[in-house]
């Protein structure tokens, strides 16, 4: 299905978006490695370039499926790997350090490896997925998703500075424990309030395709459980000044259970999301 | 009454929350990975030793509609009521005299984050800080302060209160909710439980595209109402159910359906349309039952026997059937279009084979309750995140420069970074 000039197009979008993030995340790397500040900037260009390459593949096979690609694992996979993308080049622009790069790129590059993984074939659209909510409820998944990936990839970055505290290298372009804490707090904070949006709009759509807005399906269960896993790491700031290193462990646990809602719940476990 | 005190106070506290969250994230991870609502034997067999016993004991095997899971669920919203309830004088008094320059100044130690040569105006204007008071404190010494999102302080308070409208919904839902299933071909005629509805499916069509995908499950329904006479008709499709007589209708599934003559003889003496998967029992010819197993369109058999259908077309029907006779298989086969069933003098042929369609009717009184809840939900998550209150402060001190502070809730090192930034780019930090 699909004009094969914009399927090959879209394939060459693909292939060029994963090799520029590869790039990114070598340049980031040695960028970290080397101190070469230059690096640095050529890192986050490629990363800018594979999101731009990245936004230009998702909407060839936006244009070649005459649909939103959102509805299968390889067209969610991407869609989750250009969400990181975004967040991390949203961050990255807020938050203004460079080290970051080093550490969401392998995520990305994990999740849009994942997708070159799963067939690559345009399906038609069964009738419960041809809803304007299927835009609004797998589109918010993607913020929330890549929200949650920043968190994971500070959170990792904040338990290593723990064990680098000597490393003039991470003095310099690590920022303060207290800073990486914040704002992994503020990336959970997006991808929550998201991932809220998430499960509401789902259950509309739920509502409107099969008569009931919950149903228990494991993957809204999942959902609800990652939901559970933030709402205990917001609560456990607040009172019981869980800042530092038990949250930045409590972070990266909930991104776990982000991927298994994603792609275990699918693979592992039957239900109406399966298709997903 | 103490004790009372103690246990209740114990219930509304944080620690009692996350237990229950706890427990709710158990309680979902067992009912995701085990298979709800089966029979007791495949609990037995499916899992080894005494764990299919104790998955049976617990009520694991139907998690979300046992007694423990209800009663984990009221806990949660006793706590979120009994949180919300506490905090509610504190939260009003401190919105009302919680943010003012005497208090602020008051409790500040004095120590600058900021000093600017000048006055700061512009920096509060870059901080965001759309009203600034100008004022003197106690010592006379000129000061300005600001205050911003006042209402962040209610974002905790306010996504507990959607979280229990949404259970609250969803529980009444839960008991008030009626639901009924009603399936048939175009043409029949059936009750709607025991509302006094009639529900007439005039039409379905089975939408197929050019790679015959399914685009689209659409039935034409009749809704009667037999007590008043009154009908209204209309269309029902995936994802866009009909809304009629304060029910919803919803296009649910489909399958295939046929008619089923049953002669004696030369002589037909019965007629039905049968949906595969249900049974007919034969007239007089007392045991004998058929039980329409399922219809191949276009009927064929892989390797090792078992049928399939190559396509969607009806290419080569087949009907695939048990006789039943005093409760013990007679027969089974699949029997192609024109064919018949003989038993004695008895003999049964399928015809006709069309699609039915299964239109599920649902009313559920609080499903806006549960829509209220999540817009508050969002709100408040919004509200709690991005309207973090923010104060900001400055005192002009004797050499005409101004220390300026300022507190953020959630974000003190970022805030404070922000300002120092922002004091530069203003152009008038002190040197």
């Amino acid at each position: 299905m699909g004009n094969p000039m914009l399927v090959r197009a879209e394939s060459a979008l693909f292939y060029a978006t994963m090799a520029l993030y590869l790039a990114s995340m070598a340049l980031y790397f040695t960028f970290f490695a080397l101190k070469r500040e230059r690096l640095g900037k050529l890192a986050g260009w490629a990363l800018l370039a594979g999101f731009a390459a990245h936004t230009g593949a998702l909407a060839v096979r936006g244009v070649c499926a005459g649909r939103l690609p959102l509805s299968n694992q390889y067209e969610f996979a991407t869609s989750f790997a250009w969400g990181i993308s975004l967040c991390a080049l949203i961050f990255l622009w807020c938050f203004r350090f460079r080290a970051l790069g080093a550490f969401i790129t392998p995520v990305i590059f994990l999740v849009i490896g994942y997708a070159a993984l799963q067939s690559r074939e345009i399906r038609s659209l069964m009738p419960a997925l041809q809803s304007n909510w299927l835009a609004v409820h797998v589109s918010t998944a993607i913020i929330a998703y890549g929200a949650f990936g920043v968190s994971f990839a500070v959170s990792a970055m904040y338990l290593l500075r723990e064990r680098m505290e000597g490393s003039a290298i991470w003095r310099e372009y690590v920022p303060e424990r207290e800073k990486l804490d914040l704002i992994s707090y503020r990336a959970v904070a997006l991808g929550f309030l998201f991932l809220t949006f998430v499960i509401i709009t789902g259950a509309i759509w739920a509502e409107s395709a099969w008569g009931s807005y919950w149903s228990w399906d494991p993957k809204e269960t999942w959902a609800l459980i990652t939901w559970f896993i933030y709402a205990i790491y917001l609560h456990l700031r607040v009172s019981r000044g869980w800042h530092g290193r038990a949250a930045a462990i409590f972070a990266a646990v909930g991104f776990v259970c982000v991927i298994f809602t994603y792609i275990g719940v699918n693979t592992l476990i039957p239900g109406i999301h399966s298709y997903a | 009454m103490r004790k009372v005190r103690r246990a209740a106070r114990a219930l509304f506290s944080m620690r009692a929350a996350l237990a229950i969250l706890l427990l709710l994230i158990l309680a979902c991870v067992a009912g995701s990975v085990i298979p709800q609502g089966e029979i007791a034997a495949y609990y037995e067999s499916a899992y080894p030793g005494r764990a299919g016993w104790l998955i049976l004991l617990l009520g694991l095997d139907d998690v979300f509609h046992c007694a423990w899971f209800a009663i984990l669920t009221a806990f949660l919203c006793a706590n979120l009521l009994g949180c919300n309830l506490l905090r509610f004088p504190a939260l009003i008094r401190r919105t009302r005299t919680g943010f003012t320059p005497e208090r602020c100044l008051s409790r500040w130690d004095g120590e600058a984050q900021v000093e600017t040569a000048g006055a700061p105006d512009a920096l509060f204007r870059r901080m965001g800080f759309g009203r600034v008071r100008a004022l003197r404190d106690g010592e006379g010494r000129e000061c300005r302060y600001a205050v911003r999102n006042r209402i962040g302080a209610w974002g905790a308070w306010l996504t507990h209160l959607g979280m229990l409208i949404v259970i609250l919904g969803f529980a009444l839902g839960q008991m008030f909710a009626v639901s009924y299933s009603v399936y048939g071909v175009p043409g029949q005629t059936k009750a709607v439980g025991d509302t006094g509805y009639e529900l007439t499916i005039d039409d379905f069509e089975v939408g197929l595209r050019d790679d015959e995908t399914v685009e689209q499950y659409t039935a034409r329904l009749t809704l009667t109402d037999t007590r008043s006479g009154n009908r209204t008709s209309g269309e029902a499709s995936v994802n866009h159910p009909l809304k009629r007589f304060g029910m919803k209708l919803y296009q649910n599934s489909t399958g295939w359906a046929a008619d089923v003559r049953v002669w004696r003889g030369e002589e037909l003496t019965q007629q039905a349309v049968l949906c595969a998967g249900e049974q007919l029992a034969v007239e007089d010819m007392e045991g004998l039952v058929l039980a329409f197993n399922a219809f191949y369109p276009d009927y064929a058999t892989d390797a090792s026997g078992a049928p399939y259908t190559a396509s969607s077309r009806l290419n080569n029907p087949a009907y695939l059937y048990t006789l039943y006779y005093q409760g013990r298989v007679l027969g089974m086969n699949a029997l192609p279009a024109g064919e018949r069933i003989t038993v004695e003098d008895c003999s049964i042929a399928f015809d006709a084979p069309r699609s039915y369609t299964l239109i599920q009717i649902k009313r559920d009184p609080f499903t806006w309750l549960a829509g209220v809840g999540g817009g508050v939900l969002l709100l408040a998550l919004f509200v709690a995140f991005y309207l973090r209150t923010e104060e900001l402060w400055a005192v002009r001190r004797e050499d005409g420069s101004w220390a300026v502070a300022g507190r953020s809730a959630k974000g003190g090192a970022l805030f404070q970074e922000k300002l120092k930034r922002l004091a530069k780019q203003t152009g008038r930090p002190k040197e």
